[in-house]
């Protein structure tokens, strides 16, 4: 199986096909009830459907790859068709995944290639860390190793970081007009890259309300990408990731 | 016809000589004064100079007690503001570290002689001194469901309130409702006359419709039910809202709505259903940039919407320090232009 994000889960290749129905048919109750959970924002149940589910024999990885990922995956089909998903749902979702990916995958047979590495944090002057926890919960069930900078992060500090962690991507949150288009944000992040000439091997993913309500705002503050959701955050942060490992 | 008149005329869907129109400057008061930021908010007398003054400069309807939302989280407690050079000042400190905190938590008896409110106390007197009866002097007020994001950040906030626990949650809401409505008995007492309810936590945008249900809007009745509705506008933080207008009439009684600039206008306007204020409101972040031209289609493509059948109003969010005085002049122009001579049902 491959996802629809273009990860390896380490499930696929499964030599017989029919054994695979079947157990794509002992898994559908599971994944239906976790989705529900999700869309629920019911913590609790959704846990305990990946307790019941490891109990009955459903393997780390087939919780991960098979149950957790594609319910956010359906998450983004649902905002692509114009159904509305709120910020508590995108919420509960990350979180899960970030606790699922935490618990289970010291437990997987043989550990999951890592698509890429990102450096996050806020924005000099931000204290907002809401929408950067949503986004590093999604990566993670994206199997993207993240770092986690904090808040209130120096433009210098996210350039050392990124070179330290040998990141593919800076991701920079801002929830305010001064934060996203001032002098010590991302555009002082992309004038080091420039001066260190790192612009090859680094790209900037910019989010938070600004950036929600002027779409062409990422551009002008010299970013290679936005995201309006943790979810879409993912998506573009592992596009931006390959775009880097293919030069 | 005074602002005032104009604003009455507007909810009650009488005719008047054109919409009211709310302009949202704060920071850029400082500037009028040549003040820091810091320096100007540190004194009611500032603000409310800094008000009149840039109420009379561009000429729009409506004054503002508020100096940045942060103050209500001095009233609790918070001693620390930062303070940026060119943007708003955003709370330092959080009152709440943890979740075990929330027992201790003190909500003060009488907010309208509290220390922290002095500033604003003073303000609001110079406002209505000068300008009561005349202009709209508008309040910002947190609603409890809100509330604790500026107590102990949205991170733990969400966290709090989607996996509990649910008594500590229960608490936090009790004691973030009682100040609400300590809050707004203040505020009347010193004089406002627009109660902005301000709760992002009331849009779909943040919640399921299943927490709409369950919480905001049982905790919004508790907010509200004391004191009432009189004066007070639904907001959520610019957060999108239609889908619960009708809900919140019934339920709630509000009769001003100040949409999201992600909500139709007409859409709005038809579930309001001539039973209050629908304000369409700019996306004023992006007047940053925008040329005269496209400021104006804006206005215009907003009055067009929401002006016909009257109750109408024009308005602003929290404007960015940033935007341009010629931008912030050529909107209001246009305001006053396509609002010209409200059309009644
Ligand atoms: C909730 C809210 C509040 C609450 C809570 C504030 C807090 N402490 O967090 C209250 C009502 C208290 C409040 C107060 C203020 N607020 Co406020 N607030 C909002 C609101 C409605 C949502 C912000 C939020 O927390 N969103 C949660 C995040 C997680 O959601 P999100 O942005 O959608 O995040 C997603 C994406 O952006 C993306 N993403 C995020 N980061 C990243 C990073 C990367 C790399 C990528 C790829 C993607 C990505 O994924 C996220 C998850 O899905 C916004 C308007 C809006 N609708 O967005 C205004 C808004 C942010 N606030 C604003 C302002 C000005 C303020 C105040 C400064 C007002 C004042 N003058 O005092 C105060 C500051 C309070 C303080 N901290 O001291 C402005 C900021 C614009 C500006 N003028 O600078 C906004 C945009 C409203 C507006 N249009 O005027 N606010």
């Amino acid at each position: 199986m491959q996802s629809g994000s273009g990860i390896k889960t380490g499930v696929e290749d499964r030599p017989d096909e029919k054994m695979d129905a079947a157990r794509q048919v002992f898994l559908s109750p599971f994944i239906r009830r976790y989705h529900e959970a999700i869309l629920d924002t019911d913590h609790p149940f959704a846990r305990q459907v990946v307790t019941e589910g490891l109990e009955q024999g459903i393997l780390p990885e087939e919780i991960l790859f098979k149950i957790v990922l594609p319910s956010i995956e359906q998450i983004m089909v649902s905002v692509s068709e114009a159904r509305d998903i709120s910020l508590a749902q995108y919420f509960i979702a990350s979180q899960i995944a970030s606790e699922v990916v935490e618990e289970l995958i010291p437990r997987f047979r043989q550990s999951p290639d890592m698509v890429g590495r990102v450096v996050i944090g806020t924005a000099s002057g931000d204290f907002h860390g809401l929408g950067k926890r949503i986004v590093i919960g999604c990566l993670k069930a994206m199997m993207v190793e993240v770092f986690d900078l904090g808040l209130n992060v120096a433009p210098e500090q996210f350039v050392e970081a990124a070179l330290r962690a040998n990141a593919q991507v800076i991701g920079i949150s801002a929830m305010m007009i001064h934060t996203a288009r001032g002098e010590n944000g991302c555009r002082k992040v992309r004038q080091i890259l420039k001066e260190q000439c790192l612009e090859e091997r680094f790209r900037i993913a910019v989010g938070g309300a600004p950036y929600r309500f002027n779409p062409d705002l990422y551009r002008q503050v010299g970013a290679d990408a936005c995201a309006e959701n943790g979810i879409a955050a993912g998506k573009v942060i592992t596009g931006l990731i390959r775009e880097v490992q293919r030069r | 016809m005074n602002s005032m008149e104009r604003l009455v005329a507007a909810i009650q869907g009488k005719p008047a000589d054109r919409i009211p129109i709310f302009c949202n400057l704060l920071d850029q008061g400082a500037r009028e004064l040549n003040l820091s930021l810091e320096e100007y908010y540190s004194k009611g007398e500032y603000v409310a100079e800094g008000q009149l003054k840039m109420r009379e400069k561009y000429g729009y309807d409506n004054l503002w007690s508020l100096f940045y939302v942060g103050k209500e989280a001095e009233l609790l407690g918070c001693r620390r503001m930062i303070f940026a050079k060119d943007g708003p000042p955003n709370v330092g400190e959080m009152v709440l570290r943890r979740p075990e905190d929330i027992p201790a938590l003190q909500v003060p008896d009488d907010i309208y002689s509290h220390p922290a409110f002095e500033e604003q106390r003073k303000c609001l007197r110079i406002l209505r001194d000068e300008a009561g009866g005349k202009y709209p002097i508008c309040a910002y007020l947190t609603a409890s469901m809100t509330l604790p994001a500026i107590l102990m950040g949205m991170e733990k906030w969400m966290s709090l309130l989607l996996t509990g626990p649910t008594a500590l949650r229960d608490e936090l809401l009790h004691k973030c409702s009682l100040f609400f409505q300590r809050e707004i008995e203040a505020y009347r007492q010193a004089g406002a006359d627009v109660l902005v309810y301000s709760n992002p936590f009331g849009s779909t945008d943040f919640i399921t419709p299943k927490i709409f249900q369950e919480l905001s809007l049982p905790w919004m009745q508790k907010d509200l039910q004391p004191g009432g509705t009189a004066g007070v506008v639904y907001y959520c933080g610019s957060s999108p809202f239609n889908d619960v207008i009708e809900t919140v009439i019934e339920h709630l009684g509000i009769q001003v709505f100040y949409l999201s600039p992600m909500d139709d206008i007409r859409t709005g306007k038809r579930r309001v259903a001539g039973r209050g204020l629908t304000c369409g409101v700019i996306n004023d972040i992006l007047l940053i940039d925008w040329t005269r031209e496209q400021v104006r289609a804006e206005v215009r493509r907003i009055i067009e919407a929401g002006k016909p059948g009257g109750r109408f109003l024009f308005g602003t969010l929290v404007m960015p320090f940033t935007i341009p005085e010629d931008n912030i002049r050529v909107m209001l122009e246009a305001a006053c232009e396509f609002g010209e001579g409200e059309t009644v049902c």
